[in-house]
């Protein structure tokens, strides 16, 4: 039995650190990839490993591996040493730690057990979220005050201005949710968003509280110093920034660190807004009741969706160079693909015929969900880079402006608004 | 005098949601982004260097060759008139007497260092014979080690001029 509680809780522990640490190579390549298609260019295509590319994925570690291997320095002018090394660590760490109270999948139940599938089993929720989103600022003010430099110190201060206008909008958005979800613990919210509105609608924040979803959303572009609220760096204007100063893997943390935060803000807004690891329309008792019906539709889908994909890795996955390895690994891509899918279809068939009992079913489902996460997950990262590719950044004062005159009365009314309907209702 | 006043945009509800425009901004930038996703040959980044670039003429003033004459032997002299001209200096040419009657003279060796050549087609202007033309279309010079970027008598010889590309029509 120990081992069992032991197996589970490594598993959330792994699946957080994968989630937020092993997503920040896939976000970058996402992010250059992107923006080169949004600006009708290729992106990183060229660094590869015997021919694969994967589509440029492979730039990412080269670049990290670059960071790594760079020199360390540490201008003379700068006193605060301590401070100067621990900022980048604060900026890593606090993004890093908010990802911890995500719960990626329902409560698993194995063996008369139920597990919380987050990596901390906590019921702070929102709070702990709160809590360590306001931290990572701290970061950024510190290393930009050690970095003794006047740019630095400028960028540290604009991201600390930056933070406390949007933090008070940020808590009062999430205020509103709360009242319509009646709990902090993030697990409920996302059981609460199983449910149906009016028995057609899933019950997503989105549509119970479209106002506090926009409101969040903006906040935490925000609060990870997105654009187009990144004027924390605005390199147009002051240099890099509160990271002036670093380079080699102290400015390697930054970076790491804002893709990070990103990523766990997209967790958290997919948590309280999007459903967080619910399929819509299907809850984990409907996918618990109708299970073999849901193995049949994957064995369907999955294939389709790797035929339109092997074709399309067909046709775009080329090199000009015929004799180019590169070349190879298109086909190399689509072997892979068919390996996994027989290997799905065939799960699938032992599951239909011998059946999996009430343990592999639990575990399935919550597969499956963290499964339904990580795609939301990834569409959720995708609109913080869509956004970050559309939108010039903001001037300063149009930034507070925006800040504390329309945002926070907007989110104040939605409160008194949501507050009457719940008071009016009565639930 | 007709004063001419422009209208002032920002000011009705919908402008001032900013909401709308920033969706505008998005469509836009997705539309391109899925027109590329779909097919990545819709992108006209060259993929320098594995790919000339499509708009070459006839007239571009590419990589060197030395033409031959109608029996196939090589047209130069060896006058030096080229590498007298070349403000590169970048023409290396040695001399060597021609024994099979049709002129008096040849280059024995004649190269030219790339990493030198300012293709400013001098060359070209002052050959008498017109034994030198930088008509290959040839653009883009990549080699691993700046020995392989001297270009010997037999490669420059080997080049074929350009026939005008087959994009073209």
């Amino acid at each position: 039995m120990t081992s069992l509680i032991v197996g589970v809780v490594l598993f959330n522990i792994i699946v957080s650190l994968l989630l937020s640490l092993a997503i920040v190579p896939i976000l970058v390549w996402m992010e250059r990839r992107v923006a080169g298609f949004i600006q009708d260019r290729l992106g990183p295509n060229r660094c590869n490993i015997g021919g694969v590319r994967l589509g440029g994925l492979i730039q990412s570690f080269a670049d990290m591996l670059k960071l790594v291997f760079k020199e360390d320095y540490t201008p003379e002018s700068i006193k605060e040493k301590f401070f100067f090394m621990i900022a980048p660590v604060i900026v890593f760490a606090t993004a890093y730690l908010t990802f911890m109270v995500i719960p990626f999948a329902d409560d698993l139940e194995l063996g008369g057990k139920t597990f919380i599938m987050q990596a901390l089993p906590i019921d702070l929720g929102i709070l702990w979220f709160l809590a360590f989103a306001g931290l990572g600022v701290y970061g950024l003010i510190i290393g930009g005050w050690a970095s003794n430099n006047k740019y630095s110190l400028l960028g540290g201060i604009r991201a600390a201005a930056q933070v406390i206008s949007y933090e008070a909008t940020m808590g009062l958005a999430i205020i509103s949710i709360l009242i319509v979800y009646g709990s902090v613990n993030l697990g409920d919210m996302v059981r609460y968003q199983g449910g149906l509105l009016f028995g057609f609608i899933p019950a997503w924040g989105i549509v119970m509280q479209p106002l506090a979803a926009i409101l969040f959303i903006i906040t935490a572009f925000a609060e990870t110093n997105r654009a187009p609220f990144d004027i924390a760096e605005g390199e147009s204007e002051i240099v890099g920034g509160f990271h002036t100063e670093y380079s080699a893997m102290k400015f390697g943390l930054f970076f790491v660190g804002e893709y990070v935060a990103m990523a766990a803000s997209s967790a958290i807004i997919i948590t309280l807004f999007f459903g967080g690891y619910q399929i819509p329309w299907v809850n984990t008792s409907t996918l618990k009741e109708n299970f073999d019906i849901f193995l049949i539709f994957i064995a369907i889908v999955l294939p389709t969706l790797s035929f339109f994909f092997a074709r399309w890795i067909k046709k775009n996955n080329t090199w000009p160079q015929k004799d180019d390895s590169r070349n190879k690994e298109a086909g190399w891509l689509i072997k892979a693909l068919i390996i996994i899918n027989i290997l799905v279809i065939l799960a699938v068939l032992v599951g239909l015929v011998f059946g999996i009992g009430h343990d592999g079913i639990s575990m399935t489902v919550a597969l499956v969900q963290l499964v339904t996460f990580i795609v939301k997950l990834f569409l959720m990262n995708f609109i913080f880079i869509w956004v970050r590719w559309t939108l010039p950044r903001f001037r300063y004062d149009q930034l507070q402006d925006l800040g504390w005159r329309i945002l926070l009365p907007l989110a104040m009314a939605n409160i008194l608004i949501t507050g009457l309907f719940v008071v009016v209702l009565g639930d | 005098m007709g004063i001419k006043i422009v209208p002032r945009h920002g000011n009705t509800f919908k402008e001032k949601l900013y909401l709308p425009a920033i969706l505008g901004g998005m469509k836009v930038t997705f539309s391109h982004f899925i027109k590329n996703l779909v097919d990545t040959s819709n992108i006209k980044t060259v993929s320098y260097p594995e790919e000339e670039p499509e708009d070459i003429t006839e007239r571009y003033r590419g990589l060197h060759r030395l033409t031959k004459r109608d029996d196939g032997s090589i047209r130069c002299t060896a006058c030096f008139l080229c590498a007298t001209a070349c403000p590169a200096e970048c023409i290396f040419i040695e001399a060597t007497e021609r024994e099979d009657g049709i002129d008096e003279k040849m280059p024995a060796k004649f190269s030219i260092d790339l990493l030198e050549c300012v293709f400013c087609g001098a060359c070209v202007e002052a050959c008498p014979c017109d034994a030198i033309r930088m008509d290959t279309g040839i653009f883009s010079i990549v080699k691993e080690n700046r020995e392989d970027f001297v270009l010997d008598k037999e490669t420059l010889l080997s080049h074929e001029p350009f026939k005008g590309n087959k994009n073209d029509d």
